[in-house]
């Protein structure tokens, strides 16, 4: 890289035809020679065969974007080399360039290729370094643009205060019971360190502002520090992260609604290095920072390690309970032995899907406040999810697979008036319960105005195909012209006794089905009548692949 | 057996500090120096950890008692196991026993009748293990009268069964701020056959459920919008406890919780619950506040001590489980003009993790058993299952605190020393919360009365402040750090908090 560089400054004494009084943009001019052999004299990027040896500055999101100190930040530590879009990286030229020519070059780069000059001093230059000390490696472009995009948010955080404690401790302490040494306010709303950087030895901040946040969502907290530290949110502990330990980052989900919030964050430093930094991501808002530094720990804890469900014995079947995809709330998946599974819905009464392969993983479920699990495995289909049964004074009358109902309230936030929808139980139905057998397979009940629904789901290979059998039994009065749904997706043409659903076929024998279309939509039936038993077959079209 | 390291060491010899572990350097955070002598919680109380299996995350959500000295405990994992020898560990190993698996965040139990009840997020369910292989094969749906949206927050939490066959469910709100779904916000009573009769709006966020001595239903709900701290709360049906987000669900409530309330004011300024309850007739206040940050942060499980004085000498008062502190309350109730009032005492404290279930049992064990997961606790475990046993000597402790129409009668565990019971030993700070639609409440309308010992019972046991002025609907923090016994202790815990919602006539 030396080498490089070096034959690079050969052409420091190039002139311009700058006028003489800029000799800013004139400094920055030579100083823009060290990036010629990648960036191109024009600034469109150096070709090199089909490629580019270094992206336009001309396009650049980054040379035109609203930061501050991004173009320090990228000159100073370069950025990786992360795919072969550029034949380069970007080198890092902290120790290359003196004060004096990055603010330069950074006038010169957005004075000629973007029309907005910025003109920042060497003394930001210096703060700069020191702001971007910790970043030892090369950017990577995410990285960039997240800085970028929080440079755009509005600022988040307002009446931020702090509290420097004095004090050596292995885990947060009890900060109400201490008495601060310093306090202050962070007008910029970012939470740091700085105001304890003269204390040498252990100590604790407390950093404590409001949060206003524009849209109701799940937002995901992000806290990194060495040592130990902690955020709450309206008073209760969202993220937790406390013990020595080195740079460690946290995260933990939390719906919030809009409006202000009191934000906490606790934070102490036992020696040796100290860090905290903090970020908020929204599908809306985008990842924003709410701290001075901007990273977080690269390696732990960017999602949890799975926790994969498996049976306590071969041969038996894992029923579990658990906020899941594509059902409602009280949804029941059940892993069955030879890698077939579905999953019931016991709000509608119903199988919700049926899907294959490896089952379940528990860890969003059993980590933090419990987001629900997550099925894995593939091939996933949903027959006829909804309420299953209904009269049908005629074949036309659609089917209302939900029931549900809308209330309207006055809420103590900043949208007075709201009507919310409500999934309302459906008064023919109730939920029973299930029995398990001496494999673990459920028998799930539920009762339909007076009369008992059994259901019950066993595998079998059929065709090759590792297969899931479904009994539906109706016992007690049946009205006339009441159906059982047992598909509202796919083709649905019929092949022998097979439905096709795509990747999925069913057979029903016990009654004999009713095709029928509503809405340009196909739907399967069955008949029920007293002491009726369906027989449902499912059968991927293909073995499962490995 | 590991020795429990409580937290409050009082006693800071250079020996102990050279056995300082972790949590004795919390402690010598604490700001109480005193003599040498002073008694610590471990002389009156042992606290047992009984270890989970290998690999098991027993993430405690309630704890039962089974017949044949079993003890049943779910955790939010969705696991129940029963254990053997809880009560014996370390003499006798503990045998765990996995009795269901894979419920959805249980955090309610309770044994009737050859069944064992859990509330889990979706509905009630009782639990049987048919062919007798230790593992449960029935699962009943008793109940799911209620809504839940997929929030995490909308927690459950149950009750045992009550003199009439009915356990009560306090059913967290959707947020901090919403109630999107069926009876979020409300306490149900839950009929073994399934019958719900909604019983009381009002509810922010409850951490446990349970009764007092006679019977009574109270539940803990934590700070928060319309809450200014956390509190126990008694659940009188058709009352309303004071979070009106749930009040829109009073036209699915078939008139058996009475007549919607009028809304508090939502205005930005707020109010007093005291003044709210001129305009809410059923408006009912904290039994006992539970000043945030002073005692607690998080309080669950309400639990009366019925152990009829193998645990002490608290007998028929109630245990209140403690999160995020990693503790256990004590509180005496009393009714007052038709409302229960009361003093939160600090009880015992320094356990592993987050409390949220407790239970003890007739002869003087007490269980509990918890989680730090999504809420820190102050123990740093990620769980605990742990046993409380009294050694046999009592501690020098307020009894009860008792209002009076001008101040406050205070008994004793053990007889005072009347030379110690001077003005000077005691202090009583006032306040109360603002009552208002956003989160929490800073300690407003501070009122710093006059205290004086208007007179000491012949038998040490009791005696009488004149508190001048008492102010109704206001927290009175006692401090007695002076007083004494006979035998020259200092109180264990010179705090309380007593909750004035009524002053006697």
């Amino acid at each position: 890289m030396k080498q490089f560089l070096s034959s690079l400054f050969l052409f420091a004494a190039f002139t311009s035809g700058f006028s003489q009084d800029d000799k800013i943009l004139q400094l920055g001019k030579t100083t823009y020679q060290s990036c010629v052999a990648c960036h191109g004299a024009d600034g469109k990027g150096m070709k090199a065969g089909d490629l580019l040896m270094a992206p336009s500055l001309h396009e650049s999101a980054f040379v035109k974007g609203d930061h501050p100190d991004l173009l320090t930040a990228i000159i100073l530590k370069g950025i990786l080399k992360e795919d072969n879009k550029y034949v380069q990286a970007m080198l890092p030229l902290e120790a290359a360039l003196s004060n004096e020519q990055i603010a330069a070059v950074i006038a010169y780069i957005t004075h000629e290729y973007t029309g907005k000059r910025r003109s920042p001093t060497a003394n930001d230059i210096e703060k700069w370094r020191k702001k971007y000390a910790d970043q030892k490696s090369p950017w990577k472009r995410n990285d960039l643009q997240s800085l970028l995009d929080s440079a755009k948010a509005p600022r988040l955080l307002t009446d931020l205060r702090y509290s420097v404690y004095e004090g050596k401790w292995e885990e947060l302490p009890d900060f109400s019971k201490l008495e601060p040494v310093a306090t202050g306010t962070l007008d910029d709303g970012l939470i740091t360190l700085a105001p304890a950087s003269k204390i040498k030895g252990g100590f604790g901040m407390v950093f404590e502002g409001r949060l206003t946040l524009t849209e109701a969502e799940e937002y995901r907290f992000s806290l990194t520090s060495d040592d130990g530290s902690a955020l709450a949110v309206d008073g209760e502990t969202v993220v937790g992260n406390d013990g020595i330990h080195p740079a460690k980052t946290q995260r933990m989900k939390e719906k919030l609604e809009p409006g202000e919030h009191n934000l906490k964050v606790l934070y102490f430093d036992g020696g040796g290095q100290r860090f905290l930094s903090l970020n908020i991501r929204g599908e809306k808002l985008g990842t924003i920072w709410l701290s001075e530094s901007q990273k977080e720990s690269g390696s732990k804890s960017k999602s949890y390690d799975p926790i994969l469900l498996t049976a306590h014995k071969p041969g038996e079947a894992i029923v579990h309970r658990a906020f899941l995809p594509d059902a409602k709330p009280r949804a029941i998946g059940v892993g069955y032995p030879a890698a077939v599974n579905l999953v019931w819905d016991a709000d509608t009464l119903n199988l919700a899907y049926v899907y294959r392969g490896e089952f379940m993983d528990a860890s969003p479920h059993w980590n933090g406040r419990g987001s629900g699990s997550k099925p894995l495995g593939q091939d996933r289909i949903k027959p006829a999810p909804g309420l299953p049964l209904q009269v049908l004074e005629s074949l036309d009358e659609p089917w209302v697979p939900y029931s549900e109902a809308k209330i309207a309230y006055e809420r103590d936030t900043a949208n007075p008036t709201k009507e919310v929808t409500f999934n309302l139980r459906h008064p023919d139905y109730q939920f029973r319960g299930y029995r398990l057998d001496a494999k673990r397979f459920p028998t799930f009940r539920y009762d339909y105005r007076g009369a008992t629904v059994t259901d019950h789901f066993t595998t079998e290979e059929i065709d090759g195909v590792q297969s899931l059998v479904r009994t539906l039994s109706f016992e007690g009065a049946a009205e006339e012209n009441l159906y059982l749904r047992l598909a509202d997706s796919g083709p649905l043409t019929r092949e022998g006794d097979w439905y096709s659903l795509g990747a999925l076929a069913i057979r029903v024998e016990g009654a004999e089905p009713v095709e029928r279309q509503v809405n340009g939509k196909k739907e399967l039936l069955a008949p029920v009548s007293s002491a009726t038993t369906l027989t449902v077959t499912y059968r991927w079209n293909t073995p499962l692949a490995d | 057996m590991t020795e429990p390291c409580p937290l409050s060491f009082r006693t800071l010899s250079n020996a102990s500090r050279r056995l300082a572990s972790r949590s004795l350097l919390l402690g010598l955070l604490l700001p109480v120096l005193l003599s040498a002598e002073d008694p610590v919680q471990s002389d009156f109380y042992t606290i047992t950890q009984i270890p989970a299996p290998e690999g098991v995350v027993i993430e405690g959500g309630a704890i039962e008692l089974l017949p044949d000295r079993k003890v049943a405990v779910c955790t939010r994992r969705g696991q129940v196991w029963t254990v053997e020898n809880a009560f014996d560990y370390p003499d006798k190993e503990a045998k765990w026993t996995l009795f269901a698996e894979y419920l959805h965040e249980p955090l309610g139990l309770a044994w009737k009748d050859g069944w064992l009840y859990a509330v889990q997020r979706p509905e009630v369910t009782r639990m049987k293990d048919e062919d007798g292989d230790g593992r449960a094969d029935v699962f009943e749906t008793v109940s799911d009268g209620w809504g839940i949206s997929g929030n995490y927050h909308e927690y459950n939490f149950g009750s045992r069964f009550d003199k009439d066959g009915y356990l009560w469910a306090p059913l967290c709100l959707t947020g901090s701020f919403t109630s999107n779904t069926l009876f979020r916000g409300w306490v149900l009573r839950i009929g073994a056959d399934g019958d719900v009769i909604p019983t009381a709006s009002g509810v922010r966020s409850p951490g446990g459920i349970g009764f007092n001595a006679d019977g009574d239903v109270f539940y803990t709900d934590n700070q928060g919008a319309w809450n200014g701290s956390s509190s126990l709360k008694w659940v009188k049906p058709g009352s309303f406890q004071g979070n009106p987000n749930g009040n829109i669900w009073y036209d699915y409530a078939d008139g058996k919780a009475g007549q919607r309330p009028v809304d508090p004011p939502y205005s930005e300024k707020g109010s007093r619950t005291v003044t709210e309850r001129e305009n809410i007739a059923e408006l009912i206040p904290p039994a006992v506040i539970f000043p945030h940050g002073k005692v607690g942060n998080s309080p669950t499980v309400v639990e009366t001590d019925t152990s009829d004085g193998k645990f002490g000498p608290f007998v028929g008062q109630v245990f209140v489980g403690e999160q995020t502190h990693s503790k256990i309350h004590r509180v005496f109730l009393e009714k007052v003009n038709g409302l229960y009032q009361g003093a939160i005492f600090p009880f015992l404290e320094g356990f592993e993790s987050g409390n949220i279930g407790v239970r003890i049992s007739d002869d003087g064990a007490l269980f509990t058993s918890g989680s730090n997961r999504g809420w820190g606790a102050r123990g740093g475990k990620n769980f605990n299952f742990e046993r409380v046993t009294w050694t046999g000597k009592v501690p020098f402790e307020v009894h009860e605190m008792r209002a009076l129409p001008d101040g406050f009668e205070l008994t004793f565990t053990k007889p005072v020393d009347p030379e110690s019971a001077t003005d000077g030993s005691f202090s009583i700070k006032a306040y109360t919360y603002i009552y208002q639609k956003a989160y929490g409440s800073p300690e407003v309308d501070h009122v710093e009365p006059k205290v004086s010992v208007a007179s000491v019972a012949a038998d040490g046991l009791s005696l009488r402040l004149k508190v001048e002025p008492l102010t109704r609907g206001h927290v009175h923090e006692l401090e007695a750090k002076g007083l004494r016994s006979r035998d020259a202790t200092p109180l264990l815990h010179p705090q309380a908090y007593y909750t004035l919602n009524e002053i006697p006539e």
